[in-house]
């Protein structure tokens, strides 16, 4: 058996098929919790856009690029977040790095958790303000560093809502809590977990009942809304001033048009289409559960992120490289990228699958065993 | 615990914790590189300093993280935020 670099090219054929060197495999790492990259009303609705407005906007949002469409969608995400603002951004990394990096600055402390995502990092360095970490999805070690800190200065608490490589989610209830009793505000990345948790997948806030809580809330448009670009809405009015200083905002061109119109149809399917979250849930335990009884033991309990560490980087690379010639993709996952240096094959689920999808991806497993 | 400034009780407590860390049977002296003599990784190093900051009641900002290379460029570093608490 040769092994192939943790990479591939492939040709796209559904949300859940591609062709890998001319042979059909199923994907299993492409964070299409929703599979609405193939949706006929996304594609349409993409198509239209660039047939009436052209394939790029050209020039930043304080410049020329700015199109009616992008204050449309930003309406929708208020209406969608309850949110009194919206500011949409090109990239889901850069609405990170513009939202942390203007709402906190010299003087301010950021809280982080330990496991954040790299963009939240480097949000916090494009920032002036001293950065904290604390202990993963600690509430209570997040309440031991804010006592220790000083009355001066705003604070912001920065978490995410399902983490990426593990697939665990932050008890958002517990920080609420924890960050407005010490003054702080709560900021949380909800990249991977909108679509899949909430009422017709407006989050894991909009889940545990804290949505009208939560002071900052972003997310990307490169997973479950089937495009590319991020957002950052909040309850507070104000966040429309990061358009008049935040550098990741100002100095970029903006959303293509396409893109725009893809990921407020997307919304669109989310708010009107069939439940796409409750099917993710169920093809989530399907899987879940069918790889608990092929031996392995998921890093998180069941849910669109499934990590399945290994005993070390070679296991991993071989199990990888043996799971790809079964016809089968999923993501390998190796330190330093994920948290306390675990090897993980990590797989990612959709509403596209179908339930012999996922019995074909358990029986794989199986057979690595 | 060290109080204050008390540095060569803060060298001892960094290095009882470094020692439970390291990768290498090389000495731990203020001189010691944490990185390339003991072996330790950027990871680990956090959690080093997450110990540390909970045993001094401190919390040392990630960018100051990023700069420490040497034992005693951590044992300054506690010493002097323990200092200001």
């Amino acid at each position: 058996m040769t092994s192939r670099r943790p990479t591939f090219s492939s040709e796209i054929l559904s949300p859940t098929r591609a062709l890998v060197d001319g042979r059909e495999i199923i994907l299993a790492g492409t964070n299409n919790y929703l599979g609405l990259t193939f949706s006929e009303a996304v594609k349409s609705a993409a198509i239209d856009a660039i047939a009436r407005q052209g394939t790029a906007t050209t020039g930043s949002r304080l410049a020329n690029g700015t199109f009616r469409e992008h204050i449309d969608l930003e309406e929708d995400l208020k209406t969608f977040f309850r949110a009194k603002s919206a500011v949409v951004f090109t990239t889901g990394y850069q609405a990170n790095l513009a939202a942390i990096s203007t709402l906190a600055g010299r003087g301010d402390h950021l809280l982080i958790d330990a496991d954040s995502h790299a963009c939240i990092y480097d949000g916090c360095r494009l920032s002036e303000a001293e950065t904290i970490r604390f202990r993963h999805n600690s509430p209570e070690d997040l309440a031991k560093r804010l006592a220790r800190l000083p009355d001066e200065g705003a604070r912001l608490v920065v978490v995410e809502g399902l983490y990426s490589m593990l697939g665990d989610v932050a008890p958002l209830d517990e920080f609420v809590a924890v960050a407005h009793e010490h003054g702080a505000y709560l900021y949380v990345d909800e990249a991977h977990s909108v679509g899949c948790y909430g009422d017709r997948g407006r989050g894991l806030a909009e889940e545990l009942g804290v949505l009208d809580k939560i002071d900052f809330l972003s997310g990307t448009f490169s997973k479950s809304f089937a495009s590319i670009g991020g957002f950052c809405v909040s309850r507070h009015p104000g966040l429309d001033l990061m358009r008049l200083v935040s550098r990741p905002y100002l100095f970029t061109a903006s959303g293509s048009p396409s893109n725009v119109a893809a990921a407020r149809a997307a919304m669109g399917e989310m708010m009107n289409g069939p439940d796409l979250s409750r099917e993710l849930m169920e093809r989530a335990h399907q899987l879940h559960a069918g790889l608990t009884g092929a031996g392995f033991t998921p890093a998180s309990p069941p849910g669109p992120i499934i990590a399945i560490p290994r005993p070390d980087e070679l296991t991993a690379v071989r199990e990888w490289n043996r799971l790809l010639e079964a016809g089968i993709y999923v993501n390998l996952a190796v330190p330093p990228a994920t948290p306390h240096a675990k090897s993980l094959l990590r797989l990612s689920v959709s509403a596209a699958h179908s339930e012999d999808e996922i019995n074909t991806i358990i029986s794989a497993f199986r057979e690595l065993t | 615990m060290a109080s204050g400034t008390d540095q060569k009780a803060i060298f001892e407590d960094v290095a009882r914790v470094l020692s439970t860390h390291s990768h290498t049977q090389a000495p731990i002296r203020p001189e010691t590189r944490i990185g390339a003599d003991l072996e330790i990784d950027s990871v680990e190093i956090f959690d080093i300093v997450m110990e540390l900051e909970d045993l001094y009641n401190i919390s040392l900002p990630v960018e100051a993280a990023s700069d420490i290379d040497t034992v005693q460029d951590l044992v300054s570093k506690i010493g002097q935020l323990a200092n200001v608490r």
